[in-house]
């Protein structure tokens, strides 16, 4: 049951101290009314407020913040089971995994990939997230060393997975005080790990096939001061993590198993079959992927589909208006209007370019439609068009005046022609025969 | 407490049987019966629904396919028979998506070769078939006509029908007692749409198949994906408007920048990790056909879904 704002400010000490970051105790209690913000950051609540307020204003998936500076990443605070119903808000962070049984060199190529490799497509920058080790060998010192080579090359996230707890306190003294996740507390060790992880202030991974397994670890962990819990759900096939991940979603955002609320880890190189399970992890509901190193084709797949997953279905990727430059175009170059959906620029721009013509791409705000919808809504208009001409300056960039229009904007060139003076000449609605058309058409 | 998988869904997918063996009338090897799902896809607690069918889609005129996979497939490519025999016996593929592109060529009026082409790909593999006609609306008539009548009693799915342009494939569909593909621009209330009006001439529910119409992946396959959802999501809570299985092709996965652009050194990787990846994610959304046009995709797409339905018992909890 949600609260408003004024009943969560009553229970609050009213001291305006903005220890919480908030300027005011009444801004605090509208953030916690919206989910956006923890009780836990106020420091002054009594335990009774605390547990009415607890369950109510918490985000059904608690925030977990992985590692610290630039690349640091925050998963968790989703509030949906489809992207459709609002959007997804945190995209998982992809950690690739190298074994401490691995040589220094083979680690330190794989970070050094991960701290510098860059795809970039649709105007984004788009990297993987940071580093697993695994104590493979099972000695301490071997797992520190293969720790401190990771360290050596790149200020990552990290994640370190082991077993004994003098593996773990070896590789913590390079790399404790920059927020590893620990993997992973069980019903056997988590005591011990529970403290390590207060020790380093480190996020905990909790481990269990079960849901039962899960709520009585998060408890214990909690009952042991830890809130910053992930949850790796031991799938063992591509099924079990499916079934597994969507139940724990679907409990956790109805607020049926609180419990529950913790960002999900998936190790997609334990089930075999990891390129499948990281696009799975990715679509449904996974926080935090660990994979071995990927090669190209999965490496850019992946990458791909988190963005596109990731992107808000609210908010249509918008361009700026304006005059684009495809090659260097001269005076005689041909000119072709387009929308500002994003999509839609870089597919024609992709395709323009690997015609070699060089061209203007003339992009007219139609507030992030597409092309269809834009002339079905009434967003691109003559007018539009005209005002767009005048001001990008197209009449001084190009001698002549002919303009090329997609195939779906074909209702409006007449329009356009008198609203313009242009002559208008219709594309294809295909942007991948644009290329074909220039070398017939463009004279 | 068990995971509880039960969102009060109320109705069940559709069913829709493609291909006819010889018992039914046919002379295909094996039929499908799709649909059947009772909850999001890979949730059901018994194997109650089958994995997801691979279709592979070959052509009659290859000019208009990947130079990706004229390369991959060599001379193949130019003898639809023995490319449709290899999908089958060599590459693994479920289903033979056979594109009639022959019939693109300007001024295209050959329909006794488009009837040859459909018997030499039925005689060559005994795996049903989706046969996708003209593109060009003159010509839609006779050509689904021919499809129709050469294939009559192998329940085929014919495609593809759009919200203006259905009438001549429901004609042949109707008349020879195949299915058909109904594909509308990535919108649930356009998909519903066009489902209601190939019913109210005729067509029956359990013989439409919906393309939500699948964007590459990075080129608007996000709308694709939530398309899916929200039809399988509609369809589980009682609307039998929706309530068919969904098929996913993501035709242009092998010309976006990316694939087309790629290191020759990895272009087949890419070109196949870039429709692995798609399947996977339109099947996890709920497309039950998924299509592909790279062999090697075939394999990985397999292994995924048997993994996708494996499940390990957990002890103690139900």
């Amino acid at each position: 049951m949600a609260l408003k704002a004024l009943d969560i400010y009553k229970l609050l000490p009213k001291k305006n101290c903005k220890e919480c970051g908030d300027p005011t105790c009444l801004t605090f209690a509208m953030k916690l009314a919206g989910g956006k913000a923890d009780v836990d950051l106020c420091p002054y609540l009594s335990d009774e407020a605390k547990s009415v307020l607890g369950a109510t204003t918490r985000p059904p998936i608690r925030l977990v913040k992985i590692g610290v500076g630039e690349r640091s990443f925050a998963v968790g605070e989703e509030f949906v089971l489809y992207r459709h119903e609002k959007t997804f808000y945190h995209p998982p962070g992809i950690l690739f995994k190298v074994y401490d049984t691995q040589t220094a060199d083979e680690i330190t190529a794989a970070t050094v990939r991960v701290r510098d490799e860059t795809f970039t497509r649709v105007g984004s920058d788009l990297r993987f997230n940071g580093i697993a080790i695994e104590n493979t060998s099972g000695s301490a010192e071997t797992f520190a060393l293969a720790v401190k080579a990771v360290e050596d090359s790149a200020d990552l996230p990290l994640v370190l997975i082991a077993e004994s707890q003098a593996s773990f306190a070896a590789a913590l003294v390079h790399c404790g005080s920059y927020r590893p996740l620990l993997h992973a507390a069980t019903g056997t060790n988590f005591r011990e790990m529970c403290a390590l992880a207060k020790q380093h202030g480190c996020p905990l991974a909790i481990r269990s096939d079960s849901l039962e397994g899960l709520v009585n670890l998060a408890k214990a962990c909690n009952s042991e001061g830890r809130q910053n819990l992930v949850m790796d759900l031991a799938p063992v096939t591509l099924g079990d993590f499916i079934i597994r991940s969507t139940a724990i979603r679907q409990l956790a955002i109805t607020r049926t198993a609180p419990d529950l609320g913790y960002p999900v880890y998936l190790d997609a190189a334990k089930t075999g079959r990891q390129d499948a399970a990281t696009a799975l992890g990715i679509v449904k509901y996974a926080s935090v992927i660990v994979t071995n190193p990927l090669t190209p084709g999965p490496t850019k797949a992946a990458l791909t589909l988190r963005q596109n997953i990731y992107t808000d279905p609210q908010k249509p990727i918008q361009m700026n208006p304006g005059l684009y430059r495809v090659g260097s175009p001269d005076k005689n170059a041909p000119v072709l209007m387009t929308v500002n959906f994003s999509l839609t620029f870089f597919t024609l721009q992709g395709y323009l370019e690997s015609t070699r013509v060089p061209c203007f791409m003339l992009i007219v705000d139609t507030e992030g439609l597409s092309v269809l919808t834009a002339v079905a809504a009434g967003k691109l208009s003559e007018m539009l068009v005209r005002d767009s001409i005048k001001k990008f300056g197209v009449e001084e960039e190009v001698s002549h005046r002919k303009l090329i229009i997609p195939g779906y904007a074909s209702p409006l060139s007449g329009r356009i022609e008198e609203a313009t003076g242009w002559k208008v000449m219709v594309g294809p609605r295909d942007a991948a025969e644009i290329g074909e058309y220039l070398h017939e058409e463009w004279k | 407490m068990a995971f509880d998988v039960d969102f009060g869904w109320t109705q069940v997918i559709g069913n829709l049987v493609l291909g006819a063996t010889g018992a039914d009338g046919g002379t295909r090897r094996i039929s499908y019966r799709l649909g059947g799902g009772t909850t999001l896809p890979f949730l059901e607690n018994e194997n109650t629904s089958p994995a997801p069918l691979i279709a592979f889609e070959v052509c009659d005129s290859p000019v208009y396919w990947s130079p990706i996979i004229r390369n991959y497939c060599g001379d193949l490519v130019n003898n639809v028979g023995e490319w449709a025999k290899t999908a089958d016996t060599t590459y693994g593929a479920d289903i033979i998506r056979l594109y009639l592109t022959s019939t693109r060529q300007r001024n295209f009026s050959d329909i006794v070769s488009v009837g040859k082409t459909v018997e030499t790909v039925l005689s060559a593999s005994g795996l049903p078939l989706i046969i996708e006609g003209s593109n060009e609306p003159k010509i839609d008539s006779e050509v689904f006509q021919k499809c129709g009548e050469t294939a009559q009693g192998e329940k085929l799915l014919l495609g593809t029908a759009e919200a203006g342009r259905y009438r001549s494939i429901a004609a042949a569909v109707l008349a020879y007692d195949h299915s058909i593909i109904a594909q509308s621009p990535i919108d649930i209330n356009l998909a519903k749409q066009l489902n209601i009006l190939l019913r109210e001439i005729g067509v029956p529910r359990d013989h439409i198949l919906i393309d939500p119409y699948t964007g590459a992946l990075g080129y608007g396959f996000e709308y694709s994906f939530s398309a899916m959802e929200r039809i399988r999501f509609s369809a589980l809570k009682g609307d039998t408007d929706l309530a068919m299985p969904m098929i996913c092709s993501a035709t242009d996965s092998l010309t976006i920048k990316e694939v087309r652009e790629a290191d020759p050194a990895v272009q087949d990787e890419m070109a196949v990790q870039w429709e692995f990846t798609t399947g996977i994610a339109a099947a996890a959304a709920g497309a039950e056909i998924i299509c592909v046009r790279h062999p090697r995709t075939i394999p990985l797409l397999r292994e995924a879904f048997a993994g996708l339905k494996k499940r390990t018992p957990v002890p103690g909890v139900a």
